[in-house]
């Protein structure tokens, strides 16, 4: 089941949003036109994707693409001019104010890139606040906060003030503060990018660490597409409140939708990203070329699951083009030249 | 000589092509300013390089170019210059009417003759060294220019026949009417005045002889005087008079005089010269034009109502109006009618919603009078014990050695009791004023229209002198310590309410926005988040209020708030110097006490 779906969600800012969504409908006007005549802004254009459950789906875009816009119609801080949304299965947008309160305290946790923790209150009550909220009391309130805070190894700083930590720490609290409530549905709003390159390296390991543990349904937005790839099973790309492309790292590096999407990718490493299947060469068109596969050599094998990383590890040293073989029967070869123009991209294009 | 290319459009501009910006700027006489501006930028210009228009006709020259600081500049040097020269004008025939008796005006003599050399002298010089000034500092002026219209396009550029004629009609407006009165002596205050009673007066009895004109009004009132003084020598021949007889001559005489005083006016109308209206009208103040009839001057009084209490409605009571009849022919100004309307109508206020008044007075006097029992009553050891105690638990030693030191000096001088009726005045005043101030700053702070109307009412409060609202106080309040706290919370709580607001306002949006993100509601935001994190703020406003308070207790001294400002007042009135000045160092070292303290406790409850 998808926990978290976007159906058609799109959002004009303005004093005349609705007649400018109008006009947008009846008359496919573009940005620049809607500007011109409503002076509406479009932050988000026409987006639709769902989240299955366990998933970390990552938003990339750069900033003004409409990113963040859009995960904060996720729990509605930000109204849709239209389109629907839905939280396990139910609209958020019909929900009185007081199941939405519900919805947001006890199903969605949501970290902030500049953490926005409570200045004057304990990281413990920081941690507490989504239950306090909801009228839990004090004592079990202390207890789930112990507990999140020892889930992001921070066991023992409860009782200190925000601004006694450093910002790596305080984003760990604003992580625990999401879990305390133990909610289905993480929405991570550029989480880590107000730190430094090591510690969001550091926490970007161990919120992978977590995510296998807590299978949270988490949606991930950040600028940084090296992170979205590490993050993301699967990634949004934005471009003007558009998601342009939505596909797993590899497909967007192998096969980007468009000119902007190859810009984006063309500086990343192929290395661990892209599979053997995706740049070998079918065996006949080889014997066509090379001629045929001489049983009697010992050729480097290598499965079509297998990234490119480990093909040049078999490659190095040896003079024989690698066997990709699936169920004992070849499917594909990869020469050198194969390899090499693969690790460059563009080999498949 | 490639030009880069900066702005978009329509504004594109070359920028690196020095001739032709230097052109498109200057529009005319490129030749001679291009070379000029250079020389500017390399600083080779020297001091006695006089630009020749601006030497001559400097305003005009800074107006066609567009360069108004030179225009003002020039203009105001020119029009000083000019203004000293007329004083020479001025003083010129009275020196001369002086000098036809040396011996008796010697001193009148040598002090025109001074005049008149001092400001011939600082009149020549100011333009002589204006004008060189502005000449040789034109171009420079002019590169300035330049180099902020090559920032900026909106800055005047080119030569343009506009500005020159908006330029001269400036000086049309500025210059003949300054000049002109330089050379007049100062107006007689009542001149003015004395025209429109005449003018009015003329016009009354215009009406009142059926007379076309002024001149037909003359021979009629003429007429008049003639025929009744030739009643009178009828009158004066006879040897022996009835009482009859008597009392026709006195009312003629009365008559007669009173027509003798109406053709003085018509003459004195006739005499006023058209420059005479002008002057009135231009020079000095601003001519009270309009003139209006006064707004009935009615009372309102409340009185026992006979007929309620008749019926059985004990201790009934009902407001009477007491019209007085108008004065004849009196017309007051805008600002005589408005303030006493505005006095009509607080006499009304008053007589009307009297119950409601003394009922604010008696909460207020009620709960003086508990706090004043407090601090008066509470032995003097146990407040200075918890005086100190308070500012060595919170503020250090330092505090509480000035805090022992201030107590001391109340106590030696003898001031104890009188300072805690001050202090028990402030505490109330300021228990108002949270009371009232805090709610209204969050308000403030949550809804747009609401700080939108209010935040001018506070300027109004803040600045208004508080003298001027002790006047209504006392109308609707009476003289004693009630008005005083009103008064005091008046002027005091602007501060608490536009900190509070200030403090909510200032919580970050992302803040608000992760609360809501868990699941706030407004309420919860407010009191979870918003009015914690406002907390160093509204500490803030309510120490200036308490302060504020503090300085107001001299000021309503003057309506019967008791205490130090007391003394202070009564000081004044009697002119004595040293006790004021202990009095007022007693207020100062009560609020610098408090202050103090309150900011010792702030500091270690504050967690921010």
């Amino acid at each position: 089941m998808s926990v978290v779906e976007l159906e058609n969600v799109w959002k004009v800012f303005g004093s005349r949003a609705s007649e400018a969504m109008a006009a947008i409908r009846a008359e496919g006007l573009g940005k620049a036109e809607v500007l011109e005549r409503f002076e509406a802004v479009v932050g988000v254009k026409d987006a639709s994707f769902s989240v299955e459950e366990g998933e970390i789906f990552c938003l990339m875009g750069l900033s003004g693409s409409g990113k963040s816009t859009l995960v904060r119609h996720i729990n509605r801080l930000i109204e849709p001019t239209s389109g629907t949304i839905r939280i396990m299965g139910e609209d958020i947008g019909a929900m009185k104010s007081e199941q939405l309160r519900a919805t947001r305290a006890d199903k969605i946790g949501m970290v902030f890139q500049n953490m926005a923790l409570l200045p004057h209150r304990s990281v413990r009550d920081n941690i507490g606040f989504a239950l306090e909220l909801r009228g839990i009391d004090g004592y079990s309130r202390a207890q789930a906060a112990d507990r999140a805070l020892e889930t992001v190894s921070l066991h023992g700083y409860g009782d200190r003030l925000p601004s006694e930590l450093s910002g790596g720490m305080q984003q760990r609290v604003g992580l625990a503060r999401a879990l305390a409530a133990d909610p289905e549905i993480l929405l991570m709003d550029e989480p880590f990018s107000a730190l430094d390159p090591l510690i969001r390296r550091n926490l970007q390991d161990e919120f992978l660490g977590l995510s296998q543990n807590l299978k949270k349904t988490t949606v991930f937005i950040t600028h940084d597409l090296d992170e979205a790839i590490r993050m993301g099973d699967r990634i949004g790309i934005m471009k003007d409140g558009e998601i342009v492309q939505i596909g797993t790292a590899e497909d967007i590096v192998t096969a980007p939708a468009d000119d902007y999407v190859a810009d984006f990718v063309a500086g990343i490493s192929r290395l661990k990203l892209v599979s053997a299947s995706k740049i070998m060469v079918n065996p006949d068109a080889h014997a066509a070329a090379h001629g045929p596969i001489d049983p009697a050599k010992s050729y480097p094998v290598a499965s079509p699951e297998d990234d490119l990383d480990s093909l040049v590890g078999l490659s190095t040293g040896a003079d024989l083009p690698v066997l990709i073989k699936h169920d004992d029967s070849i499917v594909g070869i990869v020469t050198k030249d194969t390899l090499l123009k693969g690790l460059q991209g563009g080999a498949e294009a | 000589m490639s030009g880069a290319v900066i702005g978009g459009g329509a504004e594109q501009r070359e920028i690196d092509d020095r001739d032709v910006s230097v052109g498109t700027f200057l529009q005319e006489k490129v030749p001679y300013y291009a070379p000029v501006f250079e020389k500017v930028q390399r600083a080779t210009l020297p001091r006695w390089h006089l630009n020749i228009w601006a030497l001559l006709v400097p305003w005009l020259w800074s107006a066609y170019r567009g360069v108004w600081v030179l225009f003002w500049i020039a203009l105001a040097i020119d029009v000083t210059a000019i203004v000293c020269l007329m004083q020479v004008v001025k003083f010129s025939p009275l020196l001369a009417e002086a000098q036809l008796n040396p011996e008796a005006n010697a001193t009148l003599i040598a002090r025109y003759s001074h005049w008149i050399n001092i400001y011939s002298w600082i009149g020549v010089l100011l333009l002589i060294g204006g004008r060189l000034w502005m000449a040789s500092s034109a171009n420079r002026l002019y590169y300035a220019q330049y180099a902020r219209w090559r920032i900026n396009s909106a800055v005047p550029s080119g030569v343009s026949m506009q500005r020159l004629v908006l330029g001269v009609m400036v000086i049309l407006i500025v210059a003949p009417l300054t000049t002109y009165r330089a050379t007049q002596l100062r107006l007689d205050e009542r001149a003015c005045f004395n025209h429109i009673r005449a003018a009015e007066g003329v016009e009354a009895l215009l009406a009142r002889y059926d007379a076309s004109d002024v001149t037909d009004l003359m021979s009629i009132l003429s007429g008049e005087i003639t025929q009744r003084e030739t009643r009178m020598e009828a009158l004066n021949a006879i040897e022996t008079l009835s009482d009859e007889q008597k009392s026709e001559r006195a009312a003629l005489r009365k008559e007669a005089r009173d027509l003798g005083r109406d053709l003085e006016l018509t003459e004195d109308f006739t005499n006023i010269t058209a420059r005479d209206k002008f002057d009135c009208y231009f020079i000095d103040d601003f001519p009270t034009l309009a003139r209006l009839e006064p707004p009935e001057d009615i009372t309102y009084r409340r009185v026992p109502d006979e007929e309620a209490i008749a019926a059985g409605r004990e201790g009934a009571t009902k407001v009477i109006e007491q019209i007085k009849d108008p004065v004849e022919g009196r017309k007051v100004t805008i600002f005589t009618y408005s303030a006493e309307s505005i006095d009509i109508s607080i006499n009304y206020l008053r007589a009307q919603f009297a119950g409601g008044f003394d009922a604010m007075t008696n909460v207020l006097r009620q709960s003086l009078i508990r706090v004043e029992v407090a601090f008066m009553q509470t032995p003097w050891l146990v407040v200075a014990f918890l005086f100190i105690a308070l500012s060595w638990a919170f503020a250090g030693l330092g505090t509480t050695i000035f805090v022992a030191s201030s107590l001391g000096f109340l106590a030696l001088f003898e001031l104890w009791q009188i300072a805690m009726q001050t202090m028990a005045l402030v505490v109330v005043s300021t228990a108002v004023c949270v009371l009232v101030g805090l709610p209204i700053g969050i308000w403030m702070a949550k809804n747009k229209w609401f700080r939108w109307i209010t935040e001018p009412i506070l300027d109004v409060m803040q600045t208004i002198p508080s003298l001027s609202y002790l006047v209504p106080a006392v109308a609707f309040f009476g003289i004693s310590q009630p008005p005083a706290v009103l008064a005091t919370v008046i002027f005091a709580m602007p501060p608490m309410i536009k900190l509070t607001a200030l403090g909510i306002l200032q919580v970050p949006e992302s803040t608000k926005e992760a609360a809501l993100a868990f699941g706030a509601s407004e309420k919860q935001l407010l009191r979870k988040v918003e009015l914690p994190m406002a907390i160093p703020s509204i500490m803030a406003g309510l120490n200036q209020t308490i302060m504020l308070a503090l300085s107001m207790a001299t000021i309503s001294a003057f309506i019967g708030a008791e205490g130090l400002g007391a003394i202070v007042t009564s000081a004044l009135g009697d002119a004595q110097a040293g006790k004021g000045l202990l009095a007022g160092i007693a207020i100062a070292l009560v609020a610098m006490m408090i202050d103090r303290i309150l900011k010792g406790i702030r500091n270690s409850f504050s967690r921010i």
